[in-house]
């Protein structure tokens, strides 16, 4: 008894660490988000509900927070058709094989997010292999300006998130019985049938997190927008750093972070309503 | 046909994932004067001109110097957690593993902004150690998944053995559970190390004054100059990452790390 005690005494550092710093911070970012503003200052003296007021009126901000949550479900959107494929066809693996396209998937994961952009620069850049190839083979007679636009940052968030996609729907359908899946042909199922009837439904609790996953993820990433996204477009991240960062006005900078995670919150708990009873269909 | 075209279709897919990788490093070895790619003969000069910029590699040692000791205290305490976690009832467990991963299932960004209150409040605020404790925070989900999932593959068995034939606690620990859980451990040390490298945002809010990770100096070079010096920044990065994945293999096997 004494000693299963001493062993829970392990955990204390770890809860310690994260209570102090990530709950608390989370608590102050509440907080914050109450305090009056005061033009010079990180914050000011008292209490009010005013930003949210000024969030909720402010055409700009709600406009900012709409395009982030809606370029988040295009973004996660792509990166499901694309995941699916990857993850269906790493499943089938065995081995070496398998060890090789774990890696290939994997990688991406250990390289920074901004490194990972910045090849996009590389290849899409006036001068880049993407301009000059398509020249040379007289599909456009001038270069396109690719970088700056909302497409690009579309698609290097989509290479960013991809793998967070994979692994969890690869892990599905590496449990699905290769049983069901003879069954569902000899009974008669055709590919398509199979994939739409059986395979699709069975890997749904890999796909699940990995939507919510890259959702969330996708709502809140700031280096790939400020990066590639330069001032064309405002997204609410890129606007939560120029608010605390550029203009000091910590108060307000905490509403929008604030209003934002509540929105990504809000549809991450609609869509596992939603698909309630898809899950407990595939569970039973 | 169908065939051929799902094999184009699934070939196109992994380029797209490596692309940018390959790219980055092409570009970086370029002997031109541009950023090319594919480069324009091959050279280390843009390296060589990287160590030569004064403000780089100063980032760089930051960098270097905030990822060995973000490291160190994740390895400890998930180690501890890790082994704590095993006297937990099954349902409690579940929940820590939760709390645990939570700096990964929530953006970087809501963590690094109510970081930067925080520690404002409590007088941390533009500090080298409250960077440190952003990076901690970050790093720790990675390392105790790892450490955890080695603890879990040790029979329990050898556990009881080791305490019947009259070793101690401590003794068990560290002649039986200790070596058996090291290849976790070690892995779970290079993702803590490697995101501690690349972390971007944690740092932009939390960096002290006058500080720079190499990230951030990487950014900035990369809005007002678009120089192979950069490539060689970032493919230096790559290449710690894939010494990082060499380690792992040759101690743990891919398969088991992902």
């Amino acid at each position: 008894m004494k000693r299963r005690r001493l062993r829970l005494a392990l955990v204390l550092p770890a809860v310690v660490l994260l209570g102090v710093f990530l709950i608390l911070p989370y608590a102050e970012m509440v907080t914050m988000s109450f305090r009056a503003s005061q033009p010079g200052m990180m914050y000011g003296q008292g209490y009010t509900s005013g930003h949210y007021q000024t969030v909720m009126t402010g055409g700009h901000y709600l406009e900012a927070l709409v395009r982030s949550l809606s370029m988040a479900l295009v973004i996660t959107t792509i990166c499901l058709v694309v995941s699916y494929p990857i993850a269906w066809h790493m499943s089938r693996a065995r081995d070496r094989k398998a060890l090789l396209l774990y890696a290939c998937v994997a990688s991406p994961l250990m390289i920074g997010v901004l490194i990972r952009n910045f090849g996009w620069m590389v290849m899409i850049n006036v001068d880049g292999p993407l301009n000059r190839a398509l020249l040379s083979l007289g599909v456009i007679d001038r270069p396109l300006r690719l970088l700056f636009t909302q497409g690009l940052v579309v698609l290097a968030l989509v290479h960013v998130f991809t793998p967070f996609m994979v692994l969890p729907i690869n892990n599905a359908l590496r449990n699905i019985n290769p049983a069901v899946l003879e069954a569902s042909r000899s009974l008669g199922a055709g590919r398509l049938a199979t994939f739409w009837k059986v395979i699709l439904p069975l890997s749904f609790p890999g796909v699940q997190p990995g939507l919510i996953l890259v959702f969330v993820l996708a709502t809140a990433a700031y280096v790939t927008p400020a990066l590639l996204g330069g001032q064309m477009v405002t997204l609410m991240p890129t606007l939560v750093v120029q608010t605390l960062v550029g203009t000091f006005d910590w108060p307000l900078g905490a509403t929008l972070a604030v209003m934002m995670a509540t929105a990504a919150l809000v549809a991450v708990i609609l869509f596992s309503l939603a698909t309630h009873r898809l899950m407990e269909r595939v569970r039973a | 046909m169908t065939r051929l075209a799902g094999s184009a279709l699934i070939v196109l897919l992994y380029a797209f994932l490596l692309i940018p990788l390959v790219a980055v490093i092409a570009a970086s070895l370029t002997a031109g004067d541009f950023m090319r790619v594919p480069p324009e003969g091959l050279s280390l000069r843009w390296f060589a001109r990287f160590f030569q910029r004064a403000d780089l590699v100063e980032a760089l040692l930051m960098s270097l110097q905030i990822a060995v000791v973000t490291t160190l205290v994740t390895s400890a305490v998930a180690l501890m957690a890790a082994l704590g976690s095993q006297a937990l009832s099954r349902r409690l467990a579940t929940w820590f593993q939760i709390g645990m991963t939570l700096p990964l299932l929530i953006p970087e960004l809501l963590t690094a902004i109510g970081l930067l209150f925080f520690l404002y409040r409590i007088g941390l605020g533009k500090t080298v150690l409250g960077l440190q404790i952003g990076h901690i925070v970050m790093a720790l989900p990675y390392c105790y998944v790892s450490v955890a999932a080695a603890l879990r593959q040790i029979d329990p068995a050898l556990d009881d053995a080791s305490g019947s034939l009259g070793a101690s606690g401590w003794q068990t620990f560290r002649r039986v559970t200790l070596p058996l859980a090291m290849p976790g451990l070690v892995m779970g040390a290079v993702f803590a190390f490697i995101t501690s490298v690349d972390l971007y945002t944690v740092s932009l809010l939390l960096k002290p004054i006058g500080g720079n990770t190499l990230p951030l100096a990487l950014f900035d070079f990369l809005t007002y100059e678009f120089s192979p010096t950069a490539a060689a920044a970032a493919t230096m990065s790559v290449l710690l990452a894939f010494a990082g994945i060499a380690v792992i293999h040759r101690l743990v096997g891919l398969q088991r790390a992902f």
